[in-house]
């Protein structure tokens, strides 16, 4: 069963979302108004998927989807009568998986959550593909680095210091950039 | 609509920079793991756009089973292991396998217990004037029941005249645990992968009888294995990881020193968990049988060999299919040449050799000798496979006949 949080923003009492939920045989386990600390109220309840049913998202609700984009990734679907297109681009930059203008269906619920979760799982792949790579070209220029210092403290040649450098971690059981930084610290300390 | 961005993997376009930039790497706990555990952590993939994450696993079934449900992208494997997937042997559906590359060469050894020592049997036409005389049946262990070991062990035996699946009893048992299944009895002898079977000469556990370079001079052993759908949908990464690990074979062979650095890294917890007193001597090819005698060997396990242990032969992979066959584990001849050109990848592989300067000769088959005095050199695989006095081959009649 889906655990799904619902930040009603609207004026209404009962918002239309929550009845539409309900008689498509969802459960809502938590809802809120917007006056919240939305990251805080996620890591508390842990929901799957985060609906906001709101009549046009306010400055407030897109700082709120950005705190949580960046703290407590969770698929965002935003229910909304806003047609701006530009208001719609600003929720999607923020984080928002999918934007869903006028018509709240009962029967539609299911593929829209459906779509919302996918492609929020495929932007957090992504999104780990490229930390992958920011760290990968981090850790080759520490190496970088650490080589070009080791020439100069032992005026050896490119490939002499990688294989120096290599010995040493593999002696050590370590990898070859924790040796790098060994290196780098050790030259600070020495100035 | 959705504003279209220019997505993380843009820059991919049009460029051969590898598709996939982590790639998680199987490996099994054994020093011939070595060319693969170097490269990952020895900053020989970074250069390549590549973080290699190596996932150890515990036997070679799931290692099988987490190549073919993706959880691994690529792994140290066994030649069988990979034919035996491709062909659908063993109980799995089959799968398109592809091998990248070898990993090394040697290596392996046939080794019994000290209750054998005991009666004698040190010899090899002991062990077969006592599977002859004795009433009860041996036990020896593989690791894998269409894997290298296997192949190796009744290769061997059969050359000594023994029938392995009639003369005596087969087990599998994953290569680290060997050495406690041969001091609890339960097995009267293994052929492994280093450094078991060192281990139980160092334990006084066992002897090794045979080498399997003794049985064939520079064999072909672990492959960098990995699913043909994964080649296709990431040639590029491919192509990287292969030059990663090209580049790693070449630094642990470049001097004795750096060799002795690679068998104190794979000493380590994470990766095979033993003394590097059991890693050292024979990765340096300096061995001890537990008999008393010590040589050094030349045709000791090697992962580089200049590049002639890394070519992907075709003549290496049909030589299990031959075996499989030999062994009544393929019921008909595969189109033996057609297979191995699918699964050995060939054109990556020297595209990838050239690019690191490595020769990669332009034979797709190699000639050897094996100690049967038979030669294999790929030019009639099914007629090699029908060449042998000891095998399981089983008409097709008996069969239907007895169901």
């Amino acid at each position: 069963m889906l655990r799904i949080l619902l930040i009603n923003d609207t004026a209404k009492k009962v918002g239309r979302l929550k009845a539409a939920l309900s008689e498509a045989g969802f459960e809502v386990i938590d809802e809120s108004g917007l006056t919240i600390d939305l990251p805080a109220r996620v890591e508390t309840v842990r929901p799957d998927v985060i609906l906001i049913d709101t009549e046009s998202p306010s400055r407030d609700v897109m700082e709120q989807v950005v705190l949580v984009s960046r703290d407590q990734p969770r698929p965002i679907v935003m229910f909304t009568d806003e047609h701006d297109p530009g208001v719609m681009r600003q929720a999607i930059k923020s984080g928002v998986s999918a934007y869903i203008v006028e018509g709240i269906h009962a029967q539609r619920l299911q593929p829209i959550l459906d779509v919302a979760m996918a492609r929020f799982e495929s932007d957090q792949a992504l999104r780990a593909q490229l930390h992958a790579r920011d760290q990968q070209l981090a850790e080759r220029k520490r190496i970088e680095l650490a080589k070009g210092l080791l020439m100069k403290m032992k005026s050896c040649n490119e490939e002499e210091a990688y294989t120096l450098m290599r010995r040493q971690a593999m002696s050590r059981q370590q990898k070859l950039i924790q040796v790098a930084e060994q290196i780098i610290a050790m030259s600070e300390l020495l100035g | 609509m959705i504003e279209p961005t220019a997505g993380p993997l843009a820059w991919v376009n049009g460029s051969d920079a590898p598709e996939k930039t982590e790639i998680n790497l199987g490996f099994m706990a054994l020093s011939d793991c070595a060319s693969v555990v170097v490269a990952a952590t020895q900053g020989f993939a970074q250069p390549f756009g590549l973080t290699l994450n190596l996932k150890r696993q515990s036997s070679w079934a799931s290692l099988r089973d987490n190549l073919v449900n993706g959880q691994l992208d690529a792994a140290h494997s066994l030649y069988g292991l990979i034919y035996a997937v491709h062909l659908g042997i063993g109980g799995v559906a089959a799968t398109d396998m592809a091998v990248l590359m070898g990993l090394n060469q040697n290596g392996q050894s046939l080794n019994l217990s000290h209750g054998l020592q005991a009666l004698g049997v040190t010899r090899p036409e002991a062990l077969q004037q006592h599977v002859h005389q004795s009433r009860s049946k041996l036990t020896f262990a593989q690791t894998f029941p269409t894997g290298t070991h296997a192949m190796w062990l009744y290769y061997w035996l059969a050359s000594q005249g023994i029938h392995p699946l009639q003369d005596v009893d087969s087990v599998v048992v994953p290569p680290q645990q060997m050495v406690a299944h041969l001091q609890a009895g339960r097995i009267d002898g293994f052929c492994v992968g280093e450094p078991w079977a060192a281990s139980a000469v160092k334990h006084n556990m066992g002897f090794t009888l045979s080498t399997t370079q003794a049985l064939w001079p520079d064999h072909p052993e672990k492959v960098l294995g990995c699913t043909r759908a994964f080649v296709e949908q990431y040639p590029n990464t491919a192509r990287a990881l292969v030059m990663a690990i090209l580049e790693a074979s070449r630094f642990i062979e470049q001097s004795d020193e750096n060799r002795r650095s690679t068998a104190q890294l794979l000493g380590a917890p994470e990766y095979l968990n033993a003394p590097v007193e059991c890693i050292e001597p024979r990765l340096l090819g300096n061995y001890s049988d537990g008999l008393g005698n010590h040589w050094h060997d030349p045709h000791a396990l090697r992962f580089h060999g200049g590049g002639e242990v890394n070519l992907p032969y075709l003549s290496d992979g049909m030589w299990f299919m031959t075996q499989f066959r030999r062994w009544g584990l393929l019921r008909e001849d595969p189109d033996y040449l057609g297979v191995a050109r699918q699964v050995q990848q060939l054109a990556l592989y020297r595209d990838a050799a050239s690019a690191v300067g490595v020769t990669a000769n332009g034979a797709n088959m190699r000639s050897s000798q094996l100690i049967d005095g038979k030669v294999w050199d790929g030019s009639d695989p099914a007629g090699y496979a029908r060449s042998f006095a000891l095998h399981a081959m089983s008409a097709s009649a008996p069969l239907l006949a007895r169901r």
